[in-house]
């Protein structure tokens, strides 16, 4: 009796899991890290958004029946040759299946190179340089902003119809120069002038002088084309001059952190984002918001959510394999995903290995700290 | 025309936090002829306990201020007193090798400091709250003047001409001079070097200190590396103002925030620091005892 049992159980059992499934154990990502260094205002954010889904991903067993999602975190804190070094040793573990990597776009590209040449897969998460993914081993969860950034500023021209426009923008940055021009050019056409470029570095932290220039051309807007830190101190600069025309900026604007530093001068400043706590309604995205919330005691941001959407990313595609896959198996096995099953963004359809953005939310926010949709 | 004054009164107030930050890093130069690297992490420190003792203990402005300097000031005197005292004890006979050990103790002290103060902001680049500080605008006609400015101008006024007089016209100042000249000549005549030599430590990082509050309030940035854009410009204003005169730091850092400033408005934005350091390699070159600086002092 008790031997017909045990065999009923171990045929249920080999019933139950499937020839095509992942083999039982665990599974390493080595993520490279920011969370030092000048980015580590968003390096912790994409960090915890990475743990999270490691997490889930092992306690659901969404890889299947006995899995887990290890992840290797390695330090590059915004630093090329650091982050290099770092990589270099994930790699060097052939336990490591896959990787993921880099806010900055050229540390990305400085990584693409070993990931293509080493044959691991690499997912970007943060670096917005078009350009960088690479079938079948590189990839990028971040939609790039310029398409973004080109629907607000169409938005923004037909709702606001500004004449004249003055535009702030990193010179030393060529992603946003890039950006700024796309923008420039659908403000042009839409009948927006320019009146001045006030160029403005990555490493400033006094914005005094730009500001004044800028509210010396007396536009009708001014569009704002930096990273974080500028972006905020542009913004409050250019308030605490006493200049309260209409001002728009980007996505760097929108964690909680920069109201908390900045606080009202940022009010009615409006940014494009593809994910937002106070505005991203889908049932995914809501229970993202609130295990994050649970777990690290305050809403996720974008950040968040790319660290999480890229380690997702991976899960899908090691899910898909079966037995004990090798780095090379999971790079194709990644380049066949086109939709992502856990999306917290409600469309970010993958193609050619790029993440794109579907759905634009054009918001600011408000002066007692809230976020909402924007209007002129 | 407008412009142009408005951005000559930027260009001073942000060569005022060079010269104040530069006063500070002289004064340990020309007494203890020491290199200070650490000097910049006194500026972070100083402006992340003023920004937590407004945010968390809720004391007024001027109180947390008052709380910042005494930090950097704490900081300097502890860096000191570890880093550097033991190295004095080398004495005379090795003193181009303290000297050397001195900079490479305290570049050590700055990663140390800086590291310790990426964990005290959460390595995040936090902000004075809004509204904890003078915010006002003060017009003259179509030129505008933000108090913060303003205070950081008086308060350039008030500290170099302080300094300037407690160096030329008190006991202080000469003991000061005198151990900055020899040590044990002072302390032969009379002068408790090693009090001295404290007081200083304690003054370079108050003042320094508050330079990095009135720079972290000015730019919506208290973070770690707060003080390293301060120390690259701080130690061109004392080498082109002359190592051992405060006067010519004050009016150097001035200089170096309006050519800045200007070179920005009017030239490019990427040209500005390569301007501001033409004007030290020149100054190094051509003049380097700097604008005010005694022909024989030799620390250079």
């Amino acid at each position: 009796m008790l031997r017909r049992t045990l065999a009923a159980l171990a045929a249920a059992a080999l019933l139950a899991t499937p020839a095509f499934a992942l083999d039982a154990g665990a599974y390493k990502v080595g993520f490279v890290t920011d969370n030092t260094g000048p980015l580590a205002f968003a390096g912790m954010s994409f960090s915890r958004g990475a743990e999270l889904a490691a997490a889930q991903i092992s306690a659901g067993g969404y890889m299947g029946i006995g899995t887990k999602l290890e992840l290797v975190e390695k330090e590059g804190a915004g630093d090329a040759a650091r982050s290099i070094q770092s990589y270099n040793q994930l790699i060097a573990d052939r336990s490591v299946l896959a990787t993921s990597c880099c806010i900055l776009s050229p540390i990305a590209g400085a990584l693409k190179p070993i990931a293509l040449n080493n044959k691991v897969p690499l997912v970007i998460y943060g670096a917005t340089a078009p350009g960088l993914p690479s079938l079948p081993y590189v990839y990028s969860v971040t939609g790039l902003p310029g398409p973004a950034e080109v629907a607000m500023s169409k938005h923004i021209a037909a709702q606001a119809k500004p004449q004249t426009v003055a535009y702030f923008v990193l010179s030393d940055n060529e992603a946003f120069q890039a950006r700024f021009k796309a923008s420039q050019a659908a403000m042009e056409a839409a009948g927006a002038k320019t009146v001045g470029v006030v160029n403005v570095l990555s490493a400033d932290t006094d914005f005094t002088a730009p500001a004044t220039q800028a509210i010396a051309l007396k536009p009708d807007l001014m569009m704002v084309y930096t990273t974080q830190s500028p972006a905020a101190g542009i913004v409050a600069a250019v308030r605490a001059r006493g200049w309260t025309g209409m001002m728009s900026a980007n996505d760097a604007i929108s964690p909680a952190a920069v109201f908390k530093k900045i606080g009202p001068p940022l009010a009615g400043v409006p940014f494009p984002v593809n994910f937002s706590p106070d505005a991203s309604e889908t049932p995914k995205a809501k229970g993202f918001i609130e295990a994050y919330t649970a777990k690290h005691g305050s809403a996720p941001d974008l950040y968040s959510a790319q660290g999480y959407t890229a380690i997702w990313l991976i899960a899908q595609g090691l899910k898909s394999l079966p037995g004990k896959p090798t780095r090379e198996a999971l790079a194709t096995a990644l380049s066949k995903i086109t939709v992502l099953e856990h999306d917290v963004y409600g469309g970010l359809p993958i193609t050619g290995g790029q993440a794109e953005t579907r759905y634009t939310l054009f918001l600011n926010w408000t002066a007692d700290g809230k976020i909402t949709a924007w209007k002129p | 025309m407008e412009l142009f004054f408005a951005q000559l009164l930027n260009g001073c107030a942000l060569g005022a936090l060079y010269g104040l930050f530069g006063i500070g890093f002289g004064l340990v130069f020309a007494t203890m002829g020491i290199l200070n690297a650490a000097q910049g992490a006194y500026a972070s420190w100083a402006a992340i306990v003023a920004m937590y003792a407004i945010d968390l203990l809720g004391l007024p402005f001027p109180v947390a201020v008052l709380v910042g300097i005494l930090a950097g000031g704490m900081v300097a005197v502890l860096v000191d007193q570890i880093g550097f005292e033991p190295l004095r004890r080398f004495g005379p006979g090795l003193h181009q090798a303290a000297m050397l050990g001195a900079l490479i103790t305290s570049i050590a002290f700055w990663i140390m400091l800086e590291s310790a103060a990426g964990f005290a902001t959460g390595q995040q680049s936090l902000a004075f709250p809004p509204g904890s500080y003078p915010a006002a605008v003060f017009h003259a006609g179509p030129m505008m003047l933000p108090a913060m400015q303003a205070i950081t101008l008086a308060g350039l006024v008030v500290v170099g001409g302080g300094m300037h007089w407690i160096n030329t016209r008190t006991r202080f100042g000469a003991a000061m001079r005198a151990v900055g000249w020899d040590p044990v000549a002072a302390g032969l005549g009379g002068v408790n070097a090693r009090v001295i030599v404290i007081a200083t430590a304690f003054l370079s990082g108050g003042i320094s200190g508050f330079a990095g509050i009135l720079s972290g309030i000015s730019t919506a940035n208290v973070s770690a590396s707060l003080g390293q854009g301060l120390m690259l410009k701080g130690f061109a204003a004392v080498v082109v103002g002359g190592y051992d005169d405060i006067r010519g730091t004050a009016i150097a850092g001035l200089a170096l925030g309006v050519l800045e400033v200007f070179c920005a408005q009017y030239l490019s934005s990427s040209w500005r620091d390569g301007f501001a350091y033409a004007l030290l390699l020149g100054f190094l070159m051509l003049r380097p005892r700097g604008l005010f600086g005694s022909a024989g002092f030799t620390r250079a």
